[in-house]
């Protein structure tokens, strides 16, 4: 995105907001600004040593044992087809090395925007005749840490073109919009105040780069909409369903800001 | 889930020290907490680990409330005879995982 | 920046908006009205007596969370944030006026502020169900909190 990096050499915010409000009253689709954190730094190097060292051993890392799972379920039939996903993927290895990182993405069919999570309960709609999984099951979890597992390593870059532009947009207007009775945005400790400590925890850039993470104060894995939904929480705001348009939208949004970083999946966070 | 993942070395020089892993999926619910309305939640924990190698028991481990949960546990063994290493967990509520691994010892 | 604007609008008494603060009026359903004089509210709220121990619990514990972005080593805890200032005698730096307009309202002084308005209600979004048409303190809470912030100097 060379435009993009042109356009990213003003830091100062409030130009950087101005510029965006003329893109949106015109409805014109250049490419958009660099925010300041870039390149992006990933949430791992936040984290305390025992963590990195816990994502780092596959063995150490509980997050495997979801890929694991996965794993097993890539090769199980499912639905009234009868087709499991390596039917007509094959090898995961190969098939869907490199995919997670250009996820969410614009549907070429229907125009939606559809994230890992959103594509694989396509697929199963589709092509096996399958039951959607409900978003945060063990199984939606499992098969989505085991696909972007595949994609570990490879630069997230997720487009977005004329097509998603839309998302985008709704996107960034959702990290910069103040909310709940906190009354605070995204932007207020991810970008704003990143490296600062908000009790105990370094607060991070809030890349979605590691998801399904395994979070510890879940002891479980989690998907990154689950993630987003503890911080509307946190700032005491309504909070969207997981899967819903808004999340999708923000999701896109933090993948472009993320744009870069290598797919950890699957992370540990605390 | 997945419920257990386990490592051991495919291969073996007789009288090596070789590391074992075993990580078993598990919410290892304490017993100690209670909901907000008052009611316990029962305890929900694995409660023993054994690790068997050519059917003899080489490890065993009580476990406890508050150790972790989806526990990892690493150790070691020497590499004797080629065969078989069993991991078996039991737990509260029936709880009953196994895997095997084999190993081949020259 | 444009998501702030919504949150600048003020019932304002006698229909005129004073926006260098000189002397205005905050009404709101459920929450007493106050006097905000330059950048001060200098009367206590609902005229209640705080107090200084009860403060404490209150800038430690679940309600107010200061310490999630605030130090203040007087209080001995373990754990403290850095996104606020220190408070660290505060109380030699600050009236108890000053302070309590910056616990009720700190866009009042900087709208740019990431402090939330523990005595506010309108010109917020999106608030969660079970915290709407309240604010995050109650005047008692807030009285208290300035008592306890005086404290520290």
């Amino acid at each position: 995105m060379p435009a993009a990096t042109r356009l990213g050499m003003v830091p100062d915010l409030g130009r950087w907001s101005a510029a965006l409000s003329t893109i949106l009253l015109l409805g014109a689709a250049p490419a958009p600004e660099t925010p300041p954190h870039h390149p992006a730094k990933s949430g791992i190097d936040y984290a305390s040593d025992d963590v990195r060292r816990m994502q780092a051993d596959d063995f150490a890392n509980p997050g495997m044992l979801w890929v694991a799972q996965g794993g097993k379920r890539w090769q199980e039939p499912a639905g009234n087809s009868g087709k499991s996903c390596a039917a007509c993927h094959g090898d995961a290895a190969k098939a869907m090395k490199g995919v997670a990182a250009r996820y969410p993405g614009v549907d070429a069919a229907t125009s939606e925007l559809l994230n890992l999570e959103g594509r694989i309960n396509r697929c199963r709609k589709d092509q096996q005749a399958a039951e959607p999984l409900a978003y945060e099951s063990e199984d939606l979890l499992a098969l989505t840490a085991y696909v972007a597992h595949q994609s570990r390593g490879q630069p997230l870059q997720v487009s977005v073109d004329a097509a998603a532009r839309p998302y985008f947009a709704r996107g960034r207007e959702i990290y910069y919009r103040r909310q709940g009775q906190m009354n605070l945005a995204c932007t207020h400790c991810h970008e704003q105040n990143v490296g600062r400590k908000l009790l105990a925890d370094t607060i991070s850039e809030g890349h979605g780069n590691a998801y399904p993470i395994y979070r510890l104060e879940w002891q479980s894995a989690g998907s990154l909409h689950r993630r987003l939904r503890a911080c509307y929480f946190g700032v005491r705001a309504e909070m969207p369903a997981a899967g819903s348009a808004e999340l999708l939208d923000l999701e896109l949004y933090l993948a472009w800001r993320a744009r870069g970083l290598p797919v950890e999946t699957p992370g540990v966070r605390r | 889930m997945a419920e257990a993942i386990v490592s051991v070395p495919a291969t073996a020089r007789r009288g090596e020290i070789i590391e074992l892993k075993a990580l078993v999926r598990h919410p290892m619910e304490t017993g100690f907490r209670y909901t907000q309305r008052g009611e316990r939640v029962p305890r929900n924990i694995v409660t023993q680990f054994v690790c068997s190698y050519d059917g003899a028991e080489i490890l065993r481990a009580t476990l406890h409330p508050a150790i972790t949960a989806n526990p990892l546990l690493v150790f070691n063994a020497v590499a004797t005879v080629s065969g078989e290493i069993e991991f078996r967990w039991t737990g509260d509520n029936g709880f009953s995982v196994s895997e095997i691994a084999t190993i081949v010892v020259n | 920046m444009a998501f702030m604007m919504g949150s600048r609008k003020r019932a304002v008494a006698g229909g005129v908006m004073l926006l260098s603060a000189a002397a205005c009026a905050t009404v709101s359903d459920n929450l007493v009205p106050y006097q905000i004089s330059g950048d001060e509210i200098r009367a206590p709220l609902a005229a209640l007596a705080g107090d200084a121990a009860r403060g404490r619990d209150v800038l430690m514990g679940r309600d107010g969370n200061c310490l999630l972005c605030h130090a203040v080593p007087e209080t001995g805890a373990r754990f403290m944030g850095n996104l606020g200032p220190p408070l660290s005698g505060v109380g030699a730096r600050l009236s108890a006026g000053q302070l309590r307009l910056r616990i009720v309202d700190p866009g009042r002084l900087n709208a740019e502020s990431i402090m939330p308005s523990y005595y506010r209600m309108e010109g917020l979004a999106r608030v969660a169900g079970v915290w709407q048409g309240k604010p995050v303190l109650t005047a008692q809470q807030i009285e208290d909190t300035v008592a306890y912030l005086q404290t520290l100097r």
